[in-house]
């Protein structure tokens, strides 16, 4: 009976530390509850949130959704390799094309961590400076996010906070709403990174460039201005960039330059590094570079594109041509001559590459060359255009005039091109005309030789409208500016999300 | 060169195995010879034990003719045996006799005679003439009896000649004579043909097969150990109704899938394994000849009794045991030689170049000139990366016992090189058990397995995305033929990228196997200690403390080769090591019964604890100046050195019963309870209940049914129960932030931390309510035998990751209660059992068909999975459709011409003759709308086969042997992956000599294959039925031939018995499928996935063929 007596007690004790016995919490990740506590948490989640931007992800295509499907490149590489871009290229697109999921995908994860930090870091106990910092630079990611989003596809679900599964399932915001949106945040995102420099000018560490600033919040706000065909605020706000001292290289190809990396005229800049673990290199240097120099030889410019440079009757050619594109007959990088075979259209972009001298072979898809999302040059032709828009063309040809004496005094400044010290006769006059209507073709121009395959160009086709587009689209059977103004919503969401309506036409 | 080489190594492992197995001969010839002492005085029980112990002698006496207590004087330093006996039987009336290593201990009879009764002699054999040594005779109805001795025969000394004998041996029918007068009567022992009185292993308990009335199959382990595999489960393949086994790839080492009554779950669909009663994620560290059997619970009655995590069954697994007796040594041997079989037919060299020609020409590119062409080499990669290899195992078991103590010791190897060059499987196995009874009343024992396993990895599915490398074959696949293997110095070419366009720009197949550096080491220990204590002659107490723990070791250096050093740059290392442990108690109390000689009733109630821990470390570096293996350690990489550490842990406690009842065998009822809580659902939902019950009928032992002659067998049985998952992992209701994202500012990388999984504290248990009714029929003394089984299984509360809107973030989404998913089907098992003359033999026949059907999901949404292009799934599990379903578009044929084209739905600007058309079936209005989009994807198949079949035939004639095992699936799909590739026309690859054989090559020459475009395959390699083949085959799994030499014995030679046997495995395939080998059904690409995504061939390493000689020796 003693034995009984044991197992008794045996299974009563048992049933009285069950509890304990069954509770095992998460070792190692943190519980949501324990984070976000400490100003260490803060730091972490924001540094968190600049990792979509990068494109050490193969998966961002934005190059995809912005270049290839203008009419400044065509899909190249293989024939049938990466067959989806081939379809994009070809207005043939479809929900479940895999290039739309991906940047989908990577820029809402953007958008929920910044959610986090923004829902989080305001009750978190910390220096208040830093906070600011913290948070201003996460509504600048969110409304860098939203901003692409916008702009690819067109009235997107707007989440705001981080929302628990079961409420996920927002609907479309009408496209005007969602620039609202970009507006508000970019707005806050300038606010608080202001206060916080105000309160400690030292509150940027010097080894961390490559932050949100106020000065790229006021830029990509113009440009959101710009977009939503607010001129005046866009020209006002344009003006206000100014004040940060940003000023335009004196050689145009440093923009491009791995040397010259966030270097005066770049107002943000997503980051890379070589050899790191995982990798935060750019593999772009691998996707659009030709296969000889083991790319992949994707997004080739077009003839179209190239015709788009002026070139004085001596038939020399802005120089901005081939600082951007490989032709024959010309350099490519390190002394090496440019061949033709290498493309289908024969010229191969060269904005997101770099030498091999720089980035070998066998390392080609972890560059360290930054890429470009806004830089001063493109501020002054928001400004120029706005202005030309508001009608004030007088204004707007000196910013106009500005970026085309950049262009032509790279004559004066890069010992590399052929007649360096002088500027070639005719290069690049000063636009004179007070036309608005020309004046807004020149500036249009300009935009397009200036700023190619800097990963825009589609969305400008778009928003300079039907006329346009349909004129640049000429030889596309498929084109259907009502349709193709934006993309469609990836299929994985429509599937998912009850609430969400397809975009038009699709 | 090389394969010169690789057939010397052969040919030393022959003969390495040889030398051990004689090793092994000599080691246990010398051990008799041991030098022996013996004390003045014992009793002749200790003087016969001691004997026995020294392992050359087997003692056979009749208890009633010699008083084992009875003292007797030797001489301590005789070692002459007859001398020693002799002196020693001196003056006890006994005798005895030498024979071989045998002494019979015998009555003087003129001296001994107690009632002077009359003596009966005789000879008993088997039907094929073979004498049969150890049958027990008894008299019936006292206790008098005997054994007959190595000649077979025997005489007894009886009361009278009007008894009648009993006479007995296991796995032969019981035979009763009359003695009539006769004073020699010899008998023919008939093998059994259906042992029904077996025991089988129960949950908590074991059973007579005839009182089980829950869905259990038995699988017959004598088979198993003579199958040149690695490990149980592919043992088991074929053998049992409603089990399903697939091996992930062909690789040595590879994971296995047990689906037991098909897919009842969106997650993880294995069963539970319990080993000896300890819980175990799976059976594999156990080499298959030591197991005593396998009883499989399959439905709610059987299974139940472990609750939450038997909704998927359950495999029971019981080792062997020592038996009472002498000491016995088996030595089982066997060397195989694997070589691959049903390889797809590729383009040779001409082929490929009048191909590519082809192609340029219809897409305006140049071609390879007659000049060109005519300095390429032709290589055939399939000759370059498959090769003959050897696979061998040897054990040896050694065990024995006396009355008290019983003990058996075993030790296995297992070598299997693979077929791939650079793959290969290595295993130690041992194993020890002690049962011991300390008293009437106490038994304790212990049971340990342990061993040591390395795996020399190479990629063996998928392309790569899954993490783990692309597989070789893929690679060979895609390997054009003009490219050479190796330089003329030997080194591996990698690319040329100035001609990327003509020779494909892939790895070499070749090298990217034997640079693969990827070896997995594990040990494992598995074992228990027990003590059984009667408490009553009713009732038992057992209490049962377990350990499964396991430690794995696993180093991955990707070195840096190649073209430029464009492959793996920087070299990097990665190396991790986990260890893993798993503690369970549990104790029963059972109470066993019959009242009035009418009532059995047997109670049993326990509870169990389960505690489960996991933790791990890894480190990773880059950059290491030399890549030679002794440096290929962390410390020597250069760059980006990282460290990572994890740990997760899970318990559960559980308290369960269980009730069985019948009324003198004939009406059964038993109710099964269980109650578990477990960590892993938060602490809102921890506890569930899980109840059963279940009702059995033997008609055949009514009345009515008594005058039936043929029928000697007919149970009814049905149960009804509800089971549970909780197979989800830990942690589930948490949500959860981690670190892992990277980010330079400037040149200073940074950390972040994220979101990366969404708890839900409110999870609940998965619950599966399961419906039986089985018959088993026995006719002609059960020679004929039918079981019968119908279930049908409805899983509720379906924990399955909610389908969230990319929209809100990639964070994993969480586990949520929904869905129902519905699994029913039939099991029909016949087997017959006879004999023509001296001929045995035996068929048996195992049909399985079962239906999976999804009924719910979370807010109706489907789950797409399969991931076999960017952004492209091929299969969406979706309402009234099976689980992981094919999604795809249906392709109706090719263009033939322009009309065809034009009259059409629209397929896209560039479609020309000669294209691949599909089916326009919907639109965004659900209705055909004339352009082919997303719309028109739809259901296609399903990788669940409709049936399953296996076929076991067994024959025996005089000392040979003969088994056939043929397994078939039928109406399953496999999506080929890899010829979007081989077949696709996207870039310079190989492709299929189908297509050579049947392209279109203008209006009316094919309706099947496309023309051949790089340009048009954006249209012709769509995911469509294209590419989705019958996954139906037939395969002749298993034969064997053997021939048993008993009666060496008799010779002068320490080898007791010798069996001799030849085995083909995987002898001949019969299927549609195009692919190298239909049984491969996951792959590394989703993994994760489960069963949402299976049946995607990526090219999979296929199973071998393997030619097989064996030994099972007895000492």
């Amino acid at each position: 009976m003693k034995k009984h007596l044991v197992i008794i007690i045996a299974i009563l004790f048992l049933i009285s530390s069950c509890k304990k016995f069954l509770d095992e919490q998460p070792q190692g990740p943190y519980p949501t509850a324990a984070f976000f506590q400490t100003e260490s948490h803060a730091k972490l989640a924001v540094n968190a949130c600049y990792e979509p931007l990068s494109f050490a992800n193969s998966n961002n295509r934005l190059w995809v959704v912005t270049d290839v499907v203008s009419n400044d490149a065509v899909k190249g590489g293989f024939p049938g390799d990466q067959a989806e871009i081939e379809l994009i290229d070809n207005f043939l697109i479809y929900e479940d094309n895999g290039n739309i999921e991906t940047i989908w995908s990577i820029y809402y994860e953007g958008v929920s961590r910044c959610n986090m930090v923004l829902k989080f870091v305001p009750d978190i106990d910390m220096d208040k400076a830093l906070q600011n910092r913290i948070l201003g630079e996460a509504y600048f990611l969110r409304g860098y996010f939203y901003f692409q989003l916008c702009n690819i596809f067109g009235n997107i679900p707007l989440v705001l906070e981080p929302l628990l599964p079961i409420d996920m399932q927002v609907p479309n915001s009408l496209q005007e709403d969602v620039y609202l949106h970009i507006e508000s945040d970019f707005i806050s995102a300038f606010n608080y990174m202001e206060d916080a420099l105000q309160a400690n000018p030292n509150v940027y560490p010097s080894g961390e460039i490559g932050r949100a600033t106020p000065g790229a919040a006021k830029a990509l706000l113009a440009k959101t201005y710009l977009f939503e065909e607010k001129w005046s605020d866009a020209a006002s706000t344009a003006e206000e960039v100014t004040a940060y001292g940003y000023l335009l290289m004196p050689v145009y190809q440093h923009n491009f330059n791995v040397i010259f990396d966030n270097n005066n005229e770049q107002i943000f800049q997503v980051q890379h590094m070589s050899e790191e673990s995982p990798v935060q290199g750019s593999r772009l240097n691998q996707w659009l570079a030709p296969r000889e120099q083991n790319g992949y030889g994707f997004d080739e410019p077009t003839q179209n594109f190239v015709n788009e440079f002026e070139m004085t009757e001596d038939s020399v050619y802005d120089p901005r041509l081939d600082y951007t594109v490989g032709r024959a007959g010309h350099i490519w990088f390190d002394d090496i001559e440019y061949d033709t075979s290498w493309s289908s259209t024969g010229y191969n972009q060269k904005k997101s590459l770099q030498p091999l001298s720089e980035i070998p072979a066998s390392t080609k898809g972890d560059a360290d060359l930054n890429f470009s999302v806004i830089r001063y040059a493109e501020v002054l032709l928001i400004q120029a255009e706005a202005l030309c828009e508001m009608n004030n063309t007088s204004e707007a040809i000196i910013y106009l005039n500005k970026v085309r004496q950049r262009a032509r005094e790279c004559y004066l400044y890069d010992e590399n091109l052929l007649g360096y010290g002088t500027i070639p006769e005719g290069l690049l006059p000063d636009v004179t005309t007070t036309d608005q209507v020309v004046l807004l073709a020149a500036i249009r121009h300009e935009r397009r030789v200036e700023l190619g395959f800097e990963s825009m160009r589609y969305y400008d086709i778009i928003r300079y409208g039907r006329e346009y587009a349909e004129s640049a689209f000429s030889d596309k059977d498929n084109f259907d500016y009502d349709v193709h103004k934006v993309f469609p919503i990836p299929q994985s969401e429509i599937e998912t999300n009850k609430n969400i309506k397809q975009n038009f036409g699709y | 060169m090389k394969s010169i080489y690789s057939f010397k190594n052969l040919f030393f492992r022959f003969l390495m195995l040889f030398c051990i197995t004689f090793y092994f001969i000599f080691l246990s010839g010398s051990s008799v010879a041991q030098g022996s002492e013996i004390k003045y005085t014992q009793t002749l029980q200790e003087l016969f034990q001691h004997i026995e112990n020294q392992g050359k002698y087997t003692m056979f006496y009749q208890n009633s003719q010699v008083d084992l207590k009875r003292k007797v004087r030797i001489d301590k330093n005789q070692t002459d045996m007859n001398k020693l006996l002799s002196q020693a039987l001196e003056g006890t009336g006994l005798n005895f006799k030498l024979i071989d290593d045998h002494i019979v201990i015998t009555a003087k009879r003129n001296i001994n005679k107690q009632n002077d009764g009359p003596i009966v002699r005789g000879k008993i054999t088997d039907n094929t003439g073979e004498t049969l040594i150890g049958v027990t005779i008894i008299v019936k109805g006292t206790t008098i009896g005997t054994v007959t001795g190595l000649d077979g025969e025997y005489e007894l000394e009886v009361n009278n000649l009007s008894d009648t004998l009993v006479f007995s041996y296991i796995g032969f029918v019981k035979i009763e004579q009359a003695i009539n007068g006769r004073t020699e009567i010899n008998v023919v022992m008939q093998m059994a043909t259906f042992a029904l009185d077996e025991v089988v292993a129960i949950g908590y308990g074991i059973k007579k097969q005839t009182d089980i009335i829950g869905a259990v199959s038995v699988i017959n382990t004598k088979e198993i150990a003579s199958l040149p595999v690695s490990n149980i489960a592919t043992a088991i393949q074929g053998k049992a109704t409603g089990v399903s086994v697939t091996q992930n790839t062909g690789a040595p080492g590879a994971g296995t899938a047990i689906r037991i009554r098909g897919t009842g779950t969106i997650n993880n669909n294995s069963p539970l394994f319990i080993i000896d009663g300890i819980p175990t994620q799976d059976a594999n560290n156990l080499p298959p000849d030591n197991i005593e059997s396998i009883s499989i619970l399959k439905d709610a009655a059987a299974s139940s009794i472990y609750g939450s995590r038997a909704s998927n069954g359950v495999v029971l697994i019981t080792t062997k045991k020592g038996k009472e007796g002498s000491i016995k040594v088996n030595l089982n041997t066997y060397t195989g030689l694997q070589v691959v079989s049903n390889l797809t037919k590729m383009c040779d060299k001409d082929q490929y170049i009048e191909l590519y020609n082809e192609v340029a020409k219809n897409d305006g590119r140049s071609i390879i000139s007659p000049e060109m062409a005519d300095s390429l080499p032709n290589t055939n990669w399939w000759n370059e990366i498959f090769k003959p290899a050897v696979i061998t195992s040897t054990s040896i078991n050694v065990s024995g016992g006396t009355k008290n103590t019983n003990y058996l010791v075993s030790a296995n190897y297992f070598n299997q090189d693979g077929i791939i060059l650079n793959s290969g499987y290595d295993k130690y196995s041992f194993r020890t058990s002690i049962n011991s009874k300390l008293s009437d009343k106490i038994d304790i024992g212990t049971n340990l397995n342990l061993s040591n396993a390395t795996t020399n990895r190479v990629g063996s599915s998928g392309d790569g995305y899954g993490g783990n490398g692309g597989s070789v074959v893929r690679y060979a696949y895609f390997r054009t033929p003009i490219y050479p293997v190796c330089d003329n110095n030997g080194e591996y070419i990698d690319y040329y990228p100035e001609y990327a366009e003509v020779f494909g720009d892939g790895y070499n197949p070749v090298a990217f196997a034997e640079k693969y550096d990827w070896k997995n080491k594990e040990n494992r220990l598995l074992g228990n200690i027990f003590i059984n204590w009667k408490i009553t002659d009713n009732l038992t107490f057992r209490t049962d403390y377990g350990l499964d723990f396991y430690s794995t070791n696993e180093k991955r250096f990707n070195e840096n080769w190649g073209y430029n050093g464009r492959i793996n740059n920087p070299n990097s290392l990665q190396q991790s090591s986990v260890t893993s442990s798993q503690s369970t108690w549990k104790s029963t109390l059972t109470f066993n019964k019959t009242f009035n000689e009418k009532h059995n009733l047997n109670v049993l109630a326990g509870l169990e604890t389960i505690k489960n821990n996991l933790e791990g470390q890894s480190g990773s570096a880059q950059n290491f100046p030399d890549q030679i293996p002794s440096l290929r350690y962390l410390s020597n990489g250069t760059k980006n050195q990282r460290v990572d550490g994890w740990q997760s842990r899970w318990a559960l406690l559980s308290f369960f019963g269980r009730v069985s009842y019948d009324y003198k065998g004939k009406y059964y009822a038993e109710i099964v309870v269980r109650e578990d809580g477990s960590s892993r659902f938060g602490s809102n939902y921890p506890w569930a209940f899980f109840p059963a019950a279940a009702l059995g009928w033997r008609i055949d032992k009514e009345p009515f049914l008594c005058d039936v002659k043929f029928l000697s067998y007919l149970k009814l049985r049905t149960s009804a129960g509800i089971l549970g998952n909780q197979q989800i992992g830990n942690y589930g209701f948490a949500s959860l932030i981690t670190p892992g994202s990277y980010y330079p500012f400037g040149n200073n990388s940074l950390s972040g931390y994220y979101l990366s999984r969404h708890g839900n504290a409110n999870l609940r248990w998965e619950s599966q309510t399961q419906f039986n009714a089985g018959l088993d029929l026995g006719l002609f003394d059960n020679k004929l035998f039918f079981v019968f089984d119908y279930y049908n299984k409805l899983t509720d509360d379906v924990l399955v990751r909610a389908p969230l809107p990319p929209s809100s973030g990639n964070a994993t989404p969480p586990f949520i209660n929904a869905g129902k998913i519905k699994n029913s089907g039939i099991e029909i098992e016949v087997t017959y059992k006879n004999q023509i003359n001296k001929l045995n033999y035996n068929i048996g026949l195992v049909f399985s068909h079962s239906k999976n059907e999804v009924l719910e999901l979370y807010r109706d949404s489907p789950i797409p999975a399969g991931r076999i292009d960017n952004g492209i799934y091929a299969t969406l599990t979706e309402e009234g459709f099976p689980i992981g379903s094919y999604y795809l578009y249906e392709m109706e044929g090719i263009f033939q011409d322009e009309t065809d084209i034009f009259t059409h739905a629209f397929q896209g600007n560039d479609i020309k003759p000669g294209d691949v058309k599909f089916a326009d079936l919907s639109g965004p209005d659900g209705v055909p709308d004339g352009i082919i989009d997303s719309y028109d994807r739809t259901h296609v198949g399903s990788p669940i086969p409709d049936f399953t079949l296996g076929l076991n035939v067994g024959l025996n004639y005089k000392k040979w042997d003969f088994t056939l095992f043929v397994e078939g699936v039928y109406g399953n799909e496999i999506y080929w992956q890899v010829a979007h590739d081989i077949e696709g026309f996207y870039r310079a690859f190989n492709v299929t000599q189908r297509v050579y054989d049947s392209r279109w090559t203008g209006p009316g020459t094919s309706d099947d294959q496309p023309r051949v475009s790089w340009t048009g395959s954006t249209n012709n390699k769509k995911p469509s039925t294209r590419f989705l083949f019958d996954g139906s085959y037939l395969r002749i799994k298993n034969v064997n031939l053997g021939y048993t030499f008993s009666d060496i014995g008799k010779q002068k030679t320490i080898i007791q018995s010798l069996r001799v046997y030849l085995s083909i495995q995987n002898l001949l395939t019969f299927t549609k499928y195009p692919g190298l080998d239909p049984e491969m059904q996951t792959s590394d690409n989703s993994s994760s996935e489960g069963d949402l995504a299976k049946g995607i061939d990526w090219g999979t390493y296929p199973m071998a063929r393997v030619f097989t000689l064996g030994f099972n020796i007895s000492f």
